[in-house]
């Protein structure tokens, strides 16, 4: 069974200072609308990981995020599965970042509006609704 | 008999061609086990990425998008 490490976006913090990379799995068009401002971050789209995942430090921790946390995990995954093994996934993704009010560059209503343009895998309708059900139950639990 | 598997987190896309594959496995007449997997663990067994994933036989024959009746119809008796 594969296990993936997971953090909150305020646990994520500490991991930033502590000096890992982040790697965004997001589309391009999305990092151009809301990106991560921090210090060490690259953006490796999902669509394209399976071709560049090698350009990432094999020696350095890495911290996948995405808009949500569903396309990171499986990256994560991929990831660990090709070697990797200092990899964590960050649970909730840009959705929780800017509603904990962590510094990014950009337009962040395309986040936090309650109609996000983008999912996990592309799709709309009621898995948007798990999603937002699945923010709101942890809400208690996380950060 | 071929065995087919429909890849995804369960949204629309997903199935969406879960649908079309069935429907195409209808007007092709031919034999098929169709099988969603929705489990995290057992979609990392195949690595996937971009969801949904068409598996023809353990061949990932359709990656990160919907295919349409016709396409599958093509994939399925090739």
């Amino acid at each position: 069974m594969l296990i993936i490490q997971e953090l909150c976006p305020t646990k994520t913090q500490e991991k930033i200072k502590s000096g890992a990379l982040l790697v965004d799995v997001r589309e391009r068009n999305e990092v151009a609308e809301l990106a991560y401002d921090v210090p060490a971050i690259v953006n490796i789209p999902l669509t394209e990981f399976e071709e560049r995942f090698r350009e990432l430090p094999t020696d350095r921790e890495l911290v996948i995020v995405c808009r949500s946390g569903g396309r990171s995990l499986r990256a994560a995954g991929f990831l660990l599965n090709n070697g990797y093994t200092d990899v964590i996934n960050m649970k909730h993704g840009m959705i929780r970042w800017a509603q904990k009010g962590f510094p990014t560059i950009g337009d962040v209503s395309t986040v936090l509006d309650t109609a996000p343009a983008h999912q996990c895998c592309g799709g709309h309708g009621h898995h948007h609704e798990e999603k937002k059900e699945e923010v709101k139950k942890s809400d208690s639990t996380c950060c | 008999m071929k065995t087919i598997k429909i890849l995804g987190s369960g949204c629309a896309k997903c199935k969406t061609l879960y649908q079309n594959t069935l429907e195409a496995v209808k007007q092709t007449g031919i034999e098929a086990e169709v099988i969603k997997i929705e489990d995290f663990q057992e979609m990392m067994k195949y690595n996937v990425l971009t969801t949904p994933v068409l598996m023809i036989d353990e061949k990932s024959v359709i990656k990160g998008r919907v295919a349409d009746v016709a396409e599958i119809k093509t994939l399925l008796i090739q």
